[in-house]
């Protein structure tokens, strides 16, 4: 029992903060899983593609009813990183977890770097994220509004489905969101409005987390039991941080994250050279 | 390909998407708290490796209240929620004659289904 209310708290921590600080909960899932439980990479990482259909769903939704996604651009997209995600699914079954575990210490280093990026700049208006969760005021939906009828940088569109693909293999292989490759792909390569490339990242987060978590669950690499506890945390913790985000000192919270991250990759980096 | 910009006809779409999308999260969410409960009510430990899922045993399992069948049942839930989400977008854009989109989502569909494919294959 009191392992599963740990695996539970851990959900609810990893949820919260990763809600506040604008990550994906992907980034503090597989860590939590692997370092603090003991569970293989693999599964880690299969639980952390369940919890991230629940937050993106649950925010795609919110994010659907303020208009701020566009549905269209993110099926066209969403095509490709599900590709992407079967593909990704498939090969990590094949590679050995310690260039996974190398692969995750990278990611977390430039989650970091990117966070320490954004303290030393006074305003942060926008940051690009791997969030799932929608901020919690209002919409402002003369953002979407003002893009109605626009077309965007289509003619760039095969080097945004490439990326696609790329992110969805960095997601089935990581158990993140792939906002992180998304997000930028959609505002700087398609020249999508920031707040509407974030809306629909989280939008397409859902079928290309499912695609790869398909791959897993057919292949038996999920395991029930430690997916309860930890998607239930990380939706009841993903709910309270997008409330209680707003009320909460970033600057601090930034800092105290950068140092874990890179702690974590350093820990990452251990299992991945065999002496973790 | 032209037509990618937000499309103000999807007004009346987007919101019947993001019901399916909350109310599958939730149901799910729903199932899957219910097993946690079990679970922990039970004195399982989650690390005690979980009964694979086989679909024949969801339904008895369910009825015996093993924390088993409700937690599989939340988690294929979940993993079919966001398609449930593309089958209803090609329904509106069928509805509305935009065969192109209609495309587009079944393609989704096509590729989530390899996944299954991928995955009884290699496993």
């Amino acid at each position: 029992m009191e392992v599963g209310l740990l695996m539970l708290a851990g959900g609810v921590a990893a949820g919260a903060f990763g809600s506040i600080l604008g990550l994906g909960g992907g980034i503090l899932i597989v860590p939590l899983l692997t370092l603090v439980f003991g569970l293989p990479l693999r599964e880690a990482v299969a639980v952390s593609l369940v919890c991230v259909i629940v937050t993106s769903s649950a925010s795609a939704g919110v994010y659907l009813e303020r208009r701020q996604a566009n549905l269209r651009l993110g099926m066209v997209l969403e095509l490709f990183t599900a590709a992407g995600a079967i593909v990704g699914g498939a090969v990590a079954f094949l590679i050995d977890e310690r260039l996974l575990a190398g692969l995750f210490a990278l990611l977390l280093v430039y989650v970091a770097a990117t966070m320490a990026g954004g303290l030393r700049r006074p305003t942060s208006p926008e940051p690009i994220t791997d969030d799932e969760t929608p901020p919690p005021s209002p919409a402002p939906e003369p953002v979407a509004l003002r893009q109605a009828d626009m077309d965007y940088r289509v003619d760039r569109l095969p080097l945004a489905a490439a990326g696609s693909i790329g992110a969805g293999i960095a997601s089935a292989l990581l158990g993140i969101g792939g906002g992180l490759i998304k997000v930028p792909l959609m505002h700087l390569v398609l020249g999508v409005p920031l707040r509407i490339a974030t809306a629909t990242s989280n939008l397409m987060i859902g079928i290309t987390a499912s695609a790869s978590a398909i791959v897993y669950l057919m292949r038996g690499g999920i395991d029930a039991y430690v997916a309860g506890p930890t998607a239930v945390g990380v939706f009841v913790g993903a709910s309270l941080g997008s409330r209680l985000g707003h009320r909460i000192g970033q600057r601090a919270l930034r800092l105290l994250f950068v140092v874990v991250l890179l702690y974590t990759a350093f820990e990452m980096a251990r299992r991945a050279t065999g002496l973790g | 390909m032209a037509g990618l910009g937000r499309n103000e006809g999807d007004a009346d779409l987007e919101p019947t998407l993001a019901r399916v999308l909350q109310v599958g999260t939730y149901v799910s969410i729903g199932l899957v708290l219910v097993g946690t409960v079990l679970l922990l009510a039970g004195g399982i430990s989650p690390l005690a490796a979980s009964p694979p899922l086989q679909v024949d045993r969801l339904v008895p399992d369910v009825l015996a209240a093993r924390p088993a069948g409700f937690l599989w049942l939340g988690i294929l839930g979940i993993c079919a929620t966001p398609a449930l989400r593309v089958v209803s977008a090609a329904i509106g854009f069928w509805r509305r004659g935009e065969q192109r989109m209609v495309a587009v989502a079944l393609l989704i569909l096509v590729v989530v289904a390899a996944g299954v494919i991928t995955g009884l294959l290699t496993g």
